[in-house]
């Protein structure tokens, strides 16, 4: 074997991948593809190593996201500390991909209008995107804006920062949906279900107040979560003050309101700040029954865990994960836990081993 | 060839995964530190890329009969025999060591300590990746990728024909693909720390607590 052999057999493949994915391809193309797959293994690893970065490449997206433009930006400008920290941080000490310069994390109304001229006019594109985005399902570049009037949502496994007029911005977890509607006198957000993060920005006139099912949370400036279970809603602070109906909650607080009353834990602000660490695609878990952390990855996948066994519900589980890498956490259990798992198309049932 | 050690013990669970797709993420995620571990045994750097491409046609004709429950140890094992086989064939003096073979029984995990890296740095890996692309290169692979345009939209956009915009993506992939092994031959920097430090961003595998 040599190296120019290869050369020419990837030269060969990547010819195979592209024209694959384009309107040309026949059902003799097809054939003929097969046929030379399966003409060496050589050919066949060639081109799956080729096929893995060309479905790489489509993560490109989760940071073509906030981009302005068709174009991608140039060399070294990408923001990525934007795109996971969805609030504003200080710049870190200069390195090249630390990428402090804001670009599009202003959210002047200039840049918010445009944000929205360009999701009307390529909507097309979004629900061209929103099959494959499940399919790339990494969980975190993956994302489909659905916009009808004022609602956003996200599918299951999704997480979307959206930018509002007021320069507030809402993040949006998986599974979830909210209505927008901003007045003169007030800014009144829905969360019909899921998870949100709201970075409120000041304005002392218009109240901006989360409707959860009849109980209502406001704030002036501040950021906090909101996440609804049904019935039940949790609200997390992370600076200024907010009130959940007549409680006043301030940071590091963590309320817990169900139909039988309300729960209100103070902690450090560290503490609070595990409960947002799905803005930046991470499920941090601590001591966590296994029960509960199911229930957690259940959120984020289609294909559900199962505890068949309540021994192994009551196992704690500690670390942090993927929420959306649901077999990586299953092959994590399975070899430094007592169990075994049954991975099948619509399930996975954890059983004691 | 020696014997491989009793690593390939079965088929793993119910996996029934097509075998293409297993073997992209089990075998071919872990090329840069595949390279890494050949880079630091193989003295003949141009032979990188031959000696990977053949571990990689072991491993797959290895796995149509059974998976190997440490796809990761498996590969690395395939790749050292290899390289012990090619020692004694061509009659190589070992550059590295006394004599004998034994720089190859380098420990995988030193190579490669179990690391588990954030969606966070593959992002920002992929984004440097992209960035070494030549401009045109670039621009096409994102129309195409991120806006998800058709060939045919991305040769009218830029004024080039479908042909060149079908070399661009070839090119573009294939670019993309060796930049990866590249990344794990320059000297080290640690890329994406910066990104990570006040955060607790590493992942810890879980620990059962009682």
């Amino acid at each position: 074997m040599t190296t120019d052999r290869n050369n020419d057999i990837e030269e060969s493949a990547s010819g195979w991948l592209i024209r694959r994915d384009s309107d040309s391809w026949t059902d003799a193309d097809q054939a003929r593809f097969e046929e030379w797959l399966d003409a060496s293994t050589l050919n066949r690893i060639t081109f799956l190593r080729l096929e893995l970065a060309w479905e790489e490449s489509a993560r490109l997206k989760a940071l073509g996201a906030g981009v302005p433009g068709d174009r991608p930006p140039p060399p070294g400008e990408w923001n990525l500390t934007a795109f996971f920290y969805s609030h504003r941080r200080p710049a870190q000490d200069g390195g090249a991909h630390s990428v402090a310069n804001d670009g599009w994390t202003q959210q002047d109304s200039a840049d918010t209008a445009t944000f929205f001229r360009r999701a009307l006019r390529s909507s097309r594109h979004f629900a061209i995107a929103a099959g494959l985005f499940l399919a790339v399902a990494i969980g975190l570049g993956v994302y489909q804006l659905q916009r009808e009037g004022e609602h956003f949502a996200t599918p299951v496994g999704g997480l979307t920062s959206v930018p509002m007029i007021d320069g507030s911005q809402i993040t949006l977890n998986t599974d979830s949906q909210v209505r927008v509607r901003l007045t003169r006198t007030e800014r009144r957000i829905e969360l019909k279900r899921g998870e949100a993060f709201f970075e409120v920005a000041k304005d002392h006139d218009r109240p901006f107040i989360v409707d959860v099912d009849g109980r209502h949370v406001v704030a002036v400036g501040t950021k906090f979560s909101v996440r609804r279970d049904g019935n039940a809603l949790e609200v997390t602070v992370t600076e200024g003050v907010v009130k959940l109906d007549d409680t006043i909650l301030t940071v590091g607080m963590i309320a817990r309101s169900r139909e039988d009353g309300l729960l209100v834990q103070r902690k450090s602000l560290a503490e609070a700040e595990l409960n947002l660490s799905w803005r930046r695609g991470v499920l941090m878990l601590r001591e966590m029954p296994l029960s509960h952390a199911v229930a957690e990855f259940n959120r984020y996948n289609v294909r559900k865990l199962v505890v068949a066994d309540p021994e192994v519900g009551a196992l704690k589980v500690e670390g942090n994960f993927r929420p959306t890498n649901v077999l990586a956490f299953v092959r994590l259990l399975e070899s430094g836990f007592p169990i075994r798992a049954s991975v099948e198309d619509e399930q996975i049932v954890l059983n004691a081993r | 060839m020696k014997p491989l050690p009793p690593v390939c013990v079965g088929v793993s669970g119910s996996s029934l995964e097509p075998l293409d797709s297993w073997f992209k993420r089990e075998i071919l995620g872990h090329e840069e530190i595949l390279v890494r571990f050949i880079a630091r045994v193989w003295p003949r750097h141009h032979e990188i890329a031959d000696i990977r491409q053949e571990a990689y046609i072991r491993v797959y004709e290895a796995t149509r009969v059974a998976r190997p429950q440490s796809p990761k140890a498996f590969l690395f094992a395939t790749a050292r025999h290899l390289m012990a086989d090619r020692i004694r064939r061509e009659r190589i003096v070992s550059i590295r060591a006394g004599g004998d073979n034994e720089f190859l029984n380098v420990i995988v995990e030193e190579i490669s300590p179990e690391r588990r890296v954030s969606a966070h740095q593959e992002l920002a890996r992929l984004a440097r990746a992209f960035d070494r692309l030549p401009a045109q290169c670039r621009e096409v692979l994102w129309l195409r990728r991120v806006k998800e345009l058709s060939q045919r939209e991305v040769a009218e956009r830029m004024g080039l024909s479908e042909k060149t915009i079908e070399k661009h993506l070839r090119t573009g992939t294939r670019l993309l693909a060796r930049y990866t092994q590249e990344n794990a031959l320059e000297p080290r920097i640690n890329d994406t720390d910066e990104l990570e430090s006040d955060e607790t961003g590493r992942d810890h595998g879980p620990q059962q607590r009682h």
